[in-house]
């Protein structure tokens, strides 16, 4: 919508919002780069850092959240109005969620950390926690450029973070019953993987969002979906 | 769990009460309303938006002829209820207004008695043989117009006595006295303070059982609350017409956009 409001006041509590909203989306990016460089650096102080800087992210949402009932109670949006702030509301819970799962990463690095390295699994996902920090990336951009078809995008992307955490999830059963010793650290190594992946459903629903917020329509045509793993069995 | 629908959205009537096609108005010179065409429902409240000076007021009136009472006016194309021609020469725009009511942006009772303002329409039109039967029809208007309870024990009291939003409901009782089938509304409440607004808005919604409502207001948030379906009008043109959900959702036109949601268009 290029056109301004006609009350100036109520396009500066738009854009105030909107801040707010995007500096809470860089802090969340942050916190998975860092949670994940953490796992594999084994470093406890950045782990710990994760963990800490997540209270800001908690308060942002909720400053949002009152940001966002103040402007429906005093300038009563309508139409695309309407539809920015319901997005607003919904990608802030979005956002505080992937920002959980990261201070959860974090909180099991220290656990690993006291466990013997396991090869290969903490690379890995850090390059899946690069795949979802990228797409949340985009999808910020797909925000603030008010672009569905960016938004749509990141949404078929969802499906690569899928095929990543099906490969780990056999990695880590194959090591599990290779030798049991592995299984405190690959359960841990796979709750995060899980987490990552779950993480990349939020900003799947962050994209949807966007699509809503900028056409009116909410997103039709299924997208592909990659994990299989609740289906999945090991045979002897 | 069973699906729970929401009454005072749903549209319980498909039935057009009135089709206007290709309907111009100019004043003199000026070109008013530009081809409009639209179905009106019936048993439903429509909303005409828009600027001020876009025409929803010169089109409501229209639909009673009001427009035959300014020299000037000139009203071209086709308008019917219920399928007829309300603009053919055989058509007296006395019976016609009897048949279609209007209320006014400023509540305008006669100067006499709430009984008398009530009575006078159905007296014109012949609708009361005998003085019980007139005090039946008084009394159902009061009751419909939602103020009956407020006057019954001064009938003889001045109508003009009363408060505006008591004077407004006087005004809706005297429209509704005459057995109307649509009821024209033109910023009924523009008048009035937030409580009788709302005593108003509970008014239309119950009316709309009966009536073809079209109410042409200048509040955005009055159209969204009572009416099923919305018309946006800017200079002279429809603009959007649609159901008042999704209009003011999702409208489609940018120019409707701009103009609920107060940008400059």
């Amino acid at each position: 919508m290029s056109h301004t409001h006609i009350s100036s006041a109520f396009d500066r509590d738009l854009e105030a919002i909107q801040a707010l909203l995007m500096k809470m989306g860089g802090l969340v990016e942050e916190a998975i780069m860092e949670a994940a460089k953490s796992l594999e650096t084994r470093d406890e102080d950045l782990a710990m850092k994760v963990r800490e800087g997540d209270k800001a992210i908690d308060q942002l949402e909720e400053q949002i959240n009152d940001e966002a009932a103040k402007l429906v109670a005093l300038r009563a949006p309508i139409a695309s109005d309407m539809r920015l702030v319901l997005s607003v509301i919904k990608i802030s819970a979005n956002l505080e969620r992937i920002g959980d799962y990261s201070k959860n990463l974090a909180k099991r690095t220290t656990v690993l950390n006291q466990l013997p390295p396991q090869d290969g699994a903490p690379q890995a996902i850090r390059r899946m926690a690069r795949e979802v920090q990228r797409m949340l990336h985009d999808v910020l951009d797909a925000y603030i450029q008010r672009d569905a078809d960016l938004a749509l995008e990141v949404r078929d992307h969802d499906a690569d973070v899928d095929q990543m955490y099906n490969a780990l999830f056999r990695e880590f059963l194959t090591f599990m019953m290779e030798d049991p010793r592995n299984i405190t650290a690959c359960m841990h190594l796979h709750f995060i993987a899980k987490n990552i992946e779950r993480m990349g459903d939020h900003v799947t629903s962050i994209a949807d969002q966007i699509v809503y917020s900028v056409t009116g329509q909410k997103p039709e045509e299924s997208r592909r979906k990659g994990d299989i793993t609740s289906t999945a069995s090991f045979e002897k | 769990m069973y699906d729970r629908t929401f009454p005072e959205n749903a549209v319980t009537a498909q039935d057009i009460k009135i089709e206007a096609k290709g309907v111009n108005v100019h004043y003199g010179d000026t070109h008013a309303i530009k081809d409009v065409s639209v179905d009106i429902q019936d048993k439903t409240v429509t909303a005409f938006i828009g600027p001020s000076g876009c025409g929803k007021s010169t089109f409501l009136r229209c639909f009673n002829r009001m427009n035959d009472t300014i020299d000037s006016a000139r009203v071209t194309g086709d308008i019917r209820i219920d399928g007829e021609d309300i603009y053919d020469k055989r058509v007296d725009p006395v019976q016609l207004r009897a048949k279609v009511g209007m209320v006014f942006q400023k509540p305008n009772p006669f100067p006499k008695s709430i009984y008398d303002n009530v009575a006078y329409g159905p007296k014109i039109h012949g609708l009361a043989h005998t003085r019980a039967d007139l005090d039946d029809i008084v009394e159902k208007a009061l009751r419909r117009g939602a103020i009956w309870d407020e006057v019954k024990d001064r009938l003889q009291a001045p109508g003009t006595g009363l408060s505006g939003g008591q004077q407004q409901r006087l005004c809706i009782a005297r429209a509704i006295a005459t057995e109307p089938e649509v009821l024209l509304m033109d910023e009924p409440c523009s008048a009035l303070d937030p409580i009788a607004t709302g005593q108003v808005e509970e008014l239309i919604d119950e009316l709309r059982r009966d009536y073809s409502v079209v109410i042409v207001t200048h509040s955005m948030q009055q159209a969204a609350r009572v009416s099923q379906k919305t018309a946006f009008f800017h200079l002279g043109n429809l603009v959007e017409y649609g159901d008042t959900d999704e209009i003011f959702t999702n409208p489609q036109d940018p120019k409707t956009e701009s103009y609920i949601t107060g940008r400059i268009g």
